[in-house]
């Protein structure tokens, strides 16, 4: 095997040499497969014996032979990076995109256009393999590129602080609670209390449960009128908790006008946390401007594809005193010694390397790459091409509910504004609804059964800056033959 | 100097957008919503926007731009082949709510990544949910919980963590709502058995403790640790960071821990991006897999109907377990992230073992090479082992108090006089248990030569004057940053005023 092995001298020479290897080196086509990630694959005898050691196994002698996995991994062996990319081609290739048919899914990702700029400059080696930029003097570009983003993001929710990420939307809204009962529990005449929409999708609840249960934070929720707006009677019991979460617009794409007056209603010691689609912040007020003390949002419209669920990165903005109680890492702008103007790291001591268990968040690494690539986005945009992107959303929202008013056996359920989403009820199940449009190369939206009671024949529709007047012809084509289908078999 | 904010082009300047679709009807925001003053972001044409995120790159230190010993963090070489797997659109456009038949590649390939996981860790089922270490860590740790409580053992509310783990461990129980019980360790650094079985009792509810420590020293103790926890009804919990040390030589299964958490974007090459995005997939035992987040990818027979669609003789599918935590992120983790380490554990596939062999071989010949080239130069007096020790694992550990007291030259100078050099600087003044500390991890990815070479600058360093070490870095985009008058003076974003 060795004989025809096109293997290297150094290699070659040191099996020759007979010294005892542990190591398995299983075929000459995986030496080769592997080679390319260690450099120092057939310098083995040379910088063993430098160290005095005379095989691989005297570098693990102070592991215990009771502890010692024994044998190889039971693993497919070693593949070339062709081999690889083809297998991801086939496999990667089996799911179905949705550039690839028309797709009216949201629900919280949204499938936007981001410019061919932002994924040939983030994939620069500086910024995609930099670590955390604890070494401030050689990390100035993400350093800077981070200061900008929060000034982005602080300038589109209105607000005066903002983090430089969370993981996403979720934690963040979740994070936003436990930093809300942290600055107000105190006060509050209902301590440890926070309340939140009764419409928030119930995996992000599920997110909040699991981040909030540690600290015996009681999650209450706030009712919805049957037009999709905040039901101010019970809005009114959450005044004198810790904080308020609600989301502009909603989860159903309602944009509620409602939320200007929550904040007269629950007082200056409740935290009102509003959750932003933040390419709606375009044309729709920042919620910094109507008394929003916290803003999170899911930052992925802006900058990151949609990519299964993740990466994404999670918005954190808010205003001073929630500052030194906030979670999440930021930069702050300084000097170095010549006074020349520099960016580091700041307020580290809320964080957990400094902190510990008395953090005010055990986050550490972060979304800071997706972020940068909102930033981007964010720069390429403009002010102007924000609000154009917000507007082409809701043109292509207000398009969509138009045909499908008019398409038969389908019903606008709320009557209101909405941004980029709105929710249908359809002819029998919604489940079964979107199986039909499924086998007709349409992926039709979100099952709202999933979410709620008594929706189970409702789908939430959404549009973005891709779907095109064909996409909302083909839905409503099909879902007018579904309608005729449904009564068929009724 | 490149401002993103002094770039205030004309109205409009930014990239194009296509017509929108016209309406009968153009929609409107309710009166009280219209935004009232923009958002005042710059205006930047397309080069002037590339110009200036270039210009920023250029004044960034990663892997790709030179050597990265930074201590603890494992930053191995990025597969550039990675990046390109994740922008196909077959992980870049998918949504997870897409039902099953539409993510059979994305269902496979994170069944073969619990089970690649699975099988390296000597666990019996893996989540890729977490986003990152710390939230495995939290993750796991509220899995143990849920575990007690749904046994009626309500009274363990205390974890164990000594004194030289990582802030997450224990910022990620008491997040959970655990006491935090600190157990110091012994002066060699390693785990103290008889200050755990003081503290081990039936209040506790686990252990958090990662091996290698974080000294880099292999805890051969870890079985007897395990043990007396057990003894106690607690449960183990291994931190994963350091596992790219010990990948097919040993597994926290038979160290015999509970539960596992991942670092993707250090064992596995998902890139740090500066900061993250990571993955931080979680392992447990059979006991505790019922309280796992959900969903997991599961796989079973396909039926006819399914058969044709199939990426290879089974059918993939979410599977919901039992008694689980619920979320900790709304979707199904950082996909994006396991698909990159996905096409990083296949360069390896069984061959993983001589990953971790490779990191242990260039971290001890590192350690060599380093005392080789200070004693050549004289300089060997100025440091001395962080700990005893015959071999290290997959980083190690100097003291530079030697150098403080001789020559007033600290950990922090020593750094700084590396970036001047063009590295990276490895991690300093952790763990704290080592005055002065420089911790050191090469991984597996670098060659003899860079390693020898790394070595004679080390040396170099110390030979340098002192006064113009405590001056250093001189060659970098700017010298020493004021961490105190950023902390006095907040600017945290950018003051439109001045």
């Amino acid at each position: 095997m060795i004989g025809c092995s096109p293997i290297s001298g150094g290699l070659k020479q040191f099996i020759m040499s007979g010294t005892r290897m542990d190591f398995h080196i299983p075929t000459v086509r995986s030496v080769r497969a592997m080679v390319d990630q260690l450099p120092n694959r057939g310098r083995e005898a040379e910088m063993l014996q430098e160290m005095g050691l005379s095989s691989m196994e005297d570098l693990f002698s102070d592991i215990p032979d009771d502890v010692r996995f024994k044998g190889e991994l039971p693993l497919p062996g070693p593949q070339s990076e062709e081999e690889i990319i083809s297998d991801a081609r086939r496999l990667l290739g089996a799911n179905a995109d949705m550039g690839s048919r028309p797709s009216f899914l949201g629900a919280g990702l949204y499938r936007n256009y981001v410019p061919a700029a932002v994924f040939q400059l983030v994939t620069r080696g500086e910024f995609l393999t930099a670590y955390t930029p604890y070494q401030p003097e050689v990390s100035q570009g993400m350093l800077q590129a981070m200061w900008e983003f929060q000034t982005l993001i602080s300038e589109l929710v209105g607000l005066p602080i903002a983090n430089l990420s969370l993981y996403d939307g979720s934690t963040a809204a979740a994070e936003a609670l436990t930093c809300a009962v942290r600055v107000h529990n105190r006060k509050a005449s209902q301590p440890n209390t926070v309340y939140v929409s009764a419409l928030t999708p119930p995996d992000k609840m599920s997110v909040m449960h699991n981040y909030c249960q540690g600290a015996e934070i009681d999650i209450r929720t706030i009712a919805h009128n049957d037009d999709g707006t905040i039901n101010m009677d019970s809005l009114k019991e959450a005044a004198g908790s810790c904080g308020v979460y609600l989301e502009q617009p909603n989860p159903l794409g309602v944009l509620d006008e409602g939320l200007t007056g929550v904040k007269a209603i629950i007082g200056e010691h409740t935290a009102l946390i509003v959750g932003v689609q933040p390419v709606s912040l375009g044309v729709v007020e920042a919620p910094g401007h109507y008394g929003a003390d916290i803003v999170v949002g899911e930052g992925q419209p802006l900058g990151s594809p949609v990519t299964g669920g993740g990466p994404l990165y999670g918005i954190f903005a808010c205003t001073k005193p929630y500052l030194r109680l906030m979670p999440g890492r930021i930069v702050g702008r300084s000097i170095d010694v010549d006074g020349k103007e520099a960016y580091c790291l700041t307020l580290s001591t809320r964080e957990q390397h400094i902190r510990r268990h008395r953090a005010t968040s055990n986050i550490c690494t972060n979304e800071t790459l997706i972020a940068l690539m909102g930033a981007m986005h964010m720069a390429l945009l403009g002010p102007d091409g924000l609000r154009d992107l917000a507007h082409r959303n809701m043109m292509a929202c207000q398009k969509a509910k138009e045909v499908l008013a008019a398409t038969p056996g389908v019903r606008i359920v709320h009557d209101a504004h909405h941004f980029n989403e709105f929710a249908i009820e359809v002819q029998g199940s919604a489940a079964a609804c979107l199986d039909y449009l499924d086998s007709n190369g349409i992926i039709g939206g979100l099952d709202l059964g999933r979410w709620y009671e008594g929706t189970t024949n409702q789908l939430l529709i959404t549009t973005t800056d891709q779907t095109t007047l064909r996409d909302i012809e083909s839905l409503s084509a099909q879902l007018a033959l579904w309608a005729a289908h449904g009564e068929v078999s009724a | 100097m490149s401002h993103l904010f002094n770039h205030n082009g004309a109205e409009n300047t930014g990239y194009s957008q296509p017509t929108p679709l016209a309406c009968e009807t153009e929609p409107t925001v309710p009166q009280g919503l219209i935004r009232s003053n923009a958002a005042r972001w710059p205006r930047l044409s397309e080069p002037e926007m590339v110009r200036h995120y270039t210009w920023l790159s250029k004044r960034n230190f990663g892997i790709d731009t030179g050597f990265y010993p930074l201590g603890s963090c494992t930053m191995k070489h990025n597969p550039r082949v990675n990046e390109v797997i994740a922008q196909l659109p077959g992980i870049a456009d998918i949504h997870p709510h897409q039902p099953e038949h539409h993510l059979q590649g994305l269902l496979s390939i994170f069944y073969e990544m619990q089970h690649m996981l699975e099988v390296c860790a000597g666990m019996d089922q893996v989540t890729l949910q977490p986003v990152a270490g710390a939230q495995g860590e939290f993750t796991a740790i509220r899995c143990i919980q849920e575990y007690f409580r749904h046994r009626g053992e309500d009274q363990r509310t205390k974890v164990i963590v000594p004194d030289s783990a990582h802030g997450t461990n224990p910022a990620s129980a008491a997040m959970a709502g655990f006491e935090i019980v600190e157990i110091p360790s012994l002066a060699d650094g390693r785990m103290d058995l008889d200050a755990l079985a003081a503290v081990a009792d039936e209040t506790t509810a686990a252990m958090m403790i990662t091996n290698p420590n974080t000294l880099g020293l292999f805890e051969a103790d870890i079985k007897a640790a395990s043990e007396i926890v057990h003894q106690a009804g607690g449960q183990m919990y291994y931190d994963g960071a350091n596992f790219n040390a010990i990948l097919g030589i040993t597994s926290p299964g038979l160290m015999g821990f509970d539960s596992v958490h991942f670092n993707l974007h250090k064992t596995f090459s998902q890139p740090h991006g500066g900061g993250g995005p990571g993955s931080g997939p979680i392992g447990v035992k059979a006991h505790l897999a019922p309280f796992l987040p959900g969903p997991l990818a599961a796989r079973r027979e396909p039926t006819g109907d399914e058969r044709p669609s199939a990426v290879d003789e089974f059918w993939y599918h979410w599977h919901q377990p039992e008694h689980s935590i619920g979320k900790v992120q709304q979707w199904h983790g950082n996909a994006g992230a396991v698909i990159r380490c996905w096409a990083y554990y296949r360069r390896y596939g069984s061959g993983l073992k001589a990953m971790s062999e490779h990191a242990v071989l260039n971290a001890n010949y590192l350690r060599h090479a380093i005392h080789r080239e200070a004693k050549k130069a004289g300089v060997d007096h100025l440091f001395i082992d962080g700990a005893e020790t015959d071999v290290a694992k997959h980083e190690f550990t100097l003291s530079m108090q030697p150098a403080k007291d001789a020559l007033g030259i600290s950990a922090m100078d020593v750094a700084k006089g590396l970036l001047d050099r063009g590295y990276m600087a490895p991690t300093v003044y952790f763990p704290l248990v080592v005055p002065e500390c420089m911790m050191i991890e090469p991984t597996e990815t670098e060659s003899k030569d860079t390693l020898d070479t790394f070595a004679e600058h080390f040396a170099q360093v110390l030979k340098t004057d002192p006064e113009a070490l405590h001056a250093a870095p001189i060659t970098t985009p700017v010298r020493r940053v004021d961490e105190v008058y950023a902390a006095r003076n907040l600017c945290l974003r950018h003051p439109y005023e001045e």
